[in-house]
């Protein structure tokens, strides 16, 4: 099909993270000429790879080679300059700062007397900018900019750098379906000039659509690469889910009971349509949905973290007051929040002051805290979860992810609940702490709670859920019951 | 908190880990220093005078303390000690009587705590900036209402005098007796309460407060209200001591207090910080003043010696807690 020269050959690549191992010796290569789709579940690798191909982590092991000759990437300086440009998913643009100054930002073209020649880098941003056909101002302000806007100007910069490969990373998850249609214009451009273009995508009708082989990542390993007709969308799903799950997650929770949290409507300006929702007493329901689908957004809205715009929530009958957390919290919901430094931890402060953050009232009486009755309750807590401080007095800061997420688990199992939501209670933790989450789960709803558990992991999700919901797009899209649920299923319903 | 990194270790070791350790040592050797160097500076009189002069910027220095610690910051205070000493001076003229006066004048604090606070929660402006504003206003308001005329105190309540100037068993300043009750009650309260706990966390971190049911905004609120009110405390007693509402009063007070409980170790990032510290700063801060005051060090001395030791206490601990 497009059998340009090879441009891109990465060899035997290992990343090793404290606890796991991103990446277990992967290969991946890329023709000029060629829009290679790269595919995956989250935690596949796909973000490790692309991001030592932009220079911002070091490989542990493995050869990339360009063109033939072996690179040693140190920093996102030294990839551009051998002509890789990464394309993220946070655009890194100045948003104060002009489009031909965001385009010529690492070297500004200069006059003989060492002063900046605007004229020139202005003319050939226009140049630019014109050769992918968009017609913009070079002097226009970035942060006026729509964000298919700014993603083009991000390409802009690419090719004034004269780079030979181009890696997309998720570039439409932000895009509406018009902005979309022009983004592939401008990528069949690129490929046109013979750059290869490395398309990270889960999408996988845009796969189809535009990229000529395709590549499938798992759990750090490469599975599968070949060209796109040689292959079939349950093909593809089957390469990236491919694993034996059932068995390592414990589901002894039995009997069901009544409905305890009822979500009615729910509504937010940025994302959430229409979302309802029932989880009862000892219910582990699960929420699936790929990047910026909405997970996230539904569990803070549940909980009266973000402002929402219709809709309600009750617990156990009771309507939560709307955008008040103290409300919800005082009502017996848990959040455990997915964003662990930002959301979760206070970092300057210790392990058991973490963990009895929401409960304090339990340890105080008129407001005295009896330090005695926290430090014996969050020893109790140390000890069932295993987590590995030297001491209650600990600074959270200092604890591994797997051990900071136990503390935040342990700051809500502290407290007497009616309902929890654990928003992507595994991220980022070893195999081993994985599993003891999940063994908790299964306890959590065997002691009567209701559990929502949000999670983009698929053998995670099918292991802890007695249902499943899957959103797509600010909507629940399905529902399947524990039964009927299957990865093929719940992906189409998550992508359609 | 300066909790330590871990409880392992000698007493020492933990001791060595506190934070304040620092501290306490550069006051110990600006006592010795000012000791030799002013015959006068370890007479007991001018002891119990240092005590006296060190508690109006402690009883504020608490209330800014609190509000620090929360993640916010307020500079209206220095204004605010001409402020308050208006109703307070011109009811106690009115009636005869100082306790009259302090009621009002305690509200007067209380609602521009209020103010501030409320602009700060719930219309979410920066702290430094409303207060900034509201220390331009509040000296505006008193040069209106004093006509730039000291109001002066035509009672004979000897009371009002007392508060300021009185002494007991003619040692201790009652100023002082006041301010260590405020100072270890705040200790308590930060410490072994529900209140101080989420004061702490709030300034760590709002959005895990949010996240575990707390609302930062009303702690946030309340952080004002304690500093508005402690501040009218000390603001009472500076009136005491100048025996009028003076439209000057207080200028570079707010400074001076968040200078000192800084060079404490109470971070003006939030979270941080504690008033054993916030204390030996401000001790150390009346030391020098006090000691150069008797050394008859030039005003123009006095200010670059200043500056430089609260940037040179800062650095020293910033260093040595980076090699901790």
């Amino acid at each position: 099909m497009s059998g340009g020269p090879q441009l891109l050959e990465v060899r035997g690549i290992v990343k090793d993270f404290p606890g796991v191992k991103a990446l277990d010796g992967v290969d991946l290569e890329l023709r000029a000429g060629e829009i290679h789709a790269l595919v995956g579940e989250n935690g596949a690798g796909k973000s490790t790879m692309i991001k030592i191909l932009a220079g911002l982590y070091r490989k542990d092991a493995g050869d990339i080679l360009f063109e033939g000759e072996k690179l040693d990437l140190r920093s996102p300086h030294d990839s551009l300059e051998k002509g890789i440009k990464v394309v993220f998913q946070e655009l890194s643009l100045i948003k104060g700062l002009s489009i031909a100054e965001n385009v010529f930002l690492e070297s500004f073209p200069l006059r003989r007397n060492g002063a900046v020649d605007w004229k020139t880098m202005r003319s050939r941003t226009a140049e630019i900018l014109d050769s992918i056909g968009l017609s913009l101002d070079p002097r226009t302000m970035v942060g006026a900019l729509t964000t298919s806007q700014q993603q083009m100007v991000e390409i802009a910069r690419a090719l004034s750098h004269d780079a030979k490969v181009v890696i997309m990373d998720e570039p439409t998850s932000a895009l509406t379906p018009n902005e979309v249609s022009f983004l592939f214009v401008v990528i069949r451009k690129l490929k046109a000039m013979g750059k290869g273009i490395l398309y990270v995508s889960h999408k996988l009708e845009e796969v189809f659509e535009l990229c000529d082989r395709v590549t499938v990542y798992r759990d750090g390993q490469h599975i599968s690469t070949c060209d796109i007709g040689d292959t079939n969308a349950r093909q593809l799903v089957s390469d990236m889910v491919g694993r034996e799950v059932s068995t390592l997650f414990p589901h002894t929770h039995t009997g069901v009971g009544e409905t305890v949290l009822s979500v009615r409507g729910l509504c937010t300006d940025a994302k959430l349509r229409d979302v309802s929702l029932e989880v009862r007493a000892g219910e582990v329901v699960g929420v699936f949905g790929l990047l910026g689908a909405g997970r996230t957004e539904l569990a803070k809205a549940i909980f009266g973290f973000d402002r929402v715009s219709s809709g309600g929530v009750s617990v156990g009958g009771v309507p939560l007051r709307a955008g008040s957390t103290t409300h919800a919290a005082n009502a017996g919901l848990g959040l455990l929040t997915e964003d662990r430094k930002g959301e979760g931890l206070v970092l300057q402060m210790s392990v058991s002051q973490n963990m009895t953050l929401p409960s304090l009232a339990d340890f105080s009486s008129a407001g005295f805290m009896s330090f005695r009755r926290e430090a014996a309750k969050s020893q109790e807590f140390v000890d069932k979860l295993s987590i590995k401080t030297p001491s209650l007095k600990q600074k959270v800061e200092y604890l591994s992810g797997g051990n900071q997420q136990k503390v935040l688990l342990a700051r809500w199992l502290l407290k007497t609940l009616k309902v929890i939501i654990l928003d992507e209670p595994t991220r980022g933790i070893d195999v081993g702490a994985k599993s003891e989450i999940h063994r908790l789960i299964d306890e959590l709803a065997k002691d009567g709670l209701a559990v929502l558990v949000m999670t983009s992991e698929m053998p995670e999700l099918l292991g802890v859920s007695d249902r499943v919901l899957v959103m797509n797009g600010g909507r629940i899209t399905g529902e399947f019951t524990r039964d009927a649920a299957t990865q093929e299923a719940i992906l189409t319903a998550a992508i359609a | 908190m300066s909790i330590q990194r871990s409880a392992r270790g000698s007493v020492l070791l933990r001791v060595m880990r506190y934070n304040e350790l620092g501290l306490l040592v550069v006051a110990v050797l600006l006592f010795a220093f000012f000791s030799l160097g002013s015959p006068y500076f370890l007479k007991v009189r001018n002891l119990s005078n240092l005590l006296g002069q060190i508690s109006m910027t402690m009883i504020a220095g608490v209330g800014l303390s609190v509000l620090v610690i929360a993640g916010e910051v307020d500079i209206s205070i220095g204004s605010l000690q001409a402020v308050v000493a208006i109703p307070l001076v011109m009811i106690m003229n009115a009636t005869g009587h100082f306790w009259y006066g302090v009621i009002p004048a305690l509200l007067t604090g209380l609602l521009v705590g209020a103010i501030n606070g409320y602009f700060v929660t719930k219309l979410k402006i920066n702290s430094l900036i409303v207060t900034l504003g509201m220390f331009y206003l509040l000296r505006g308001l008193v040069y209106f209402a004093t006509g730039k005329v000291p109001i002066s105190d035509k009672t004979d309540d000897p009371t009002f005098y007392t508060v300021a100037s009185g002494k007991l068993f003619g040692l201790i300043p009652y100023m002082a007796i006041l301010m260590f009750i405020i100072l270890i009650a705040f200790i308590y309260i930060l410490r072994h309460t529900t209140f101080g706990r989420r004061l702490y966390a709030v300034g760590g971190n709002p959005e895990v407060t949010r996240a575990v049911g707390i609302n930062p905004e009303r702690m946030k609120f309340k952080a004002f209200l304690i500093c508005g009110l402690l501040s009218s405390v000390s603001a009472i007693l500076l009136a005491s001591r100048l025996s009028s509402a003076n439209h000057m009063a207080g200028q570079g007070f707010e400074f001076q207090v968040v200078a000192a409980i800084v060079m404490g170790g109470v971070s003006l990032a939030g979270g941080v910080g504690n008033l054993v510290g916030a204390f030996i700063g401000v001790f150390i801060f009346g030391i020098i003043q006090n000691g150069m005051g008797l050394m008859r060090i030039g005003t123009q001395y006095q200010l670059v010696i200043t500056g430089l030791i609260i940037v040179a206490a800062v650095a020293i601990d910033e260093i040595r807690r980076g090699k901790a």
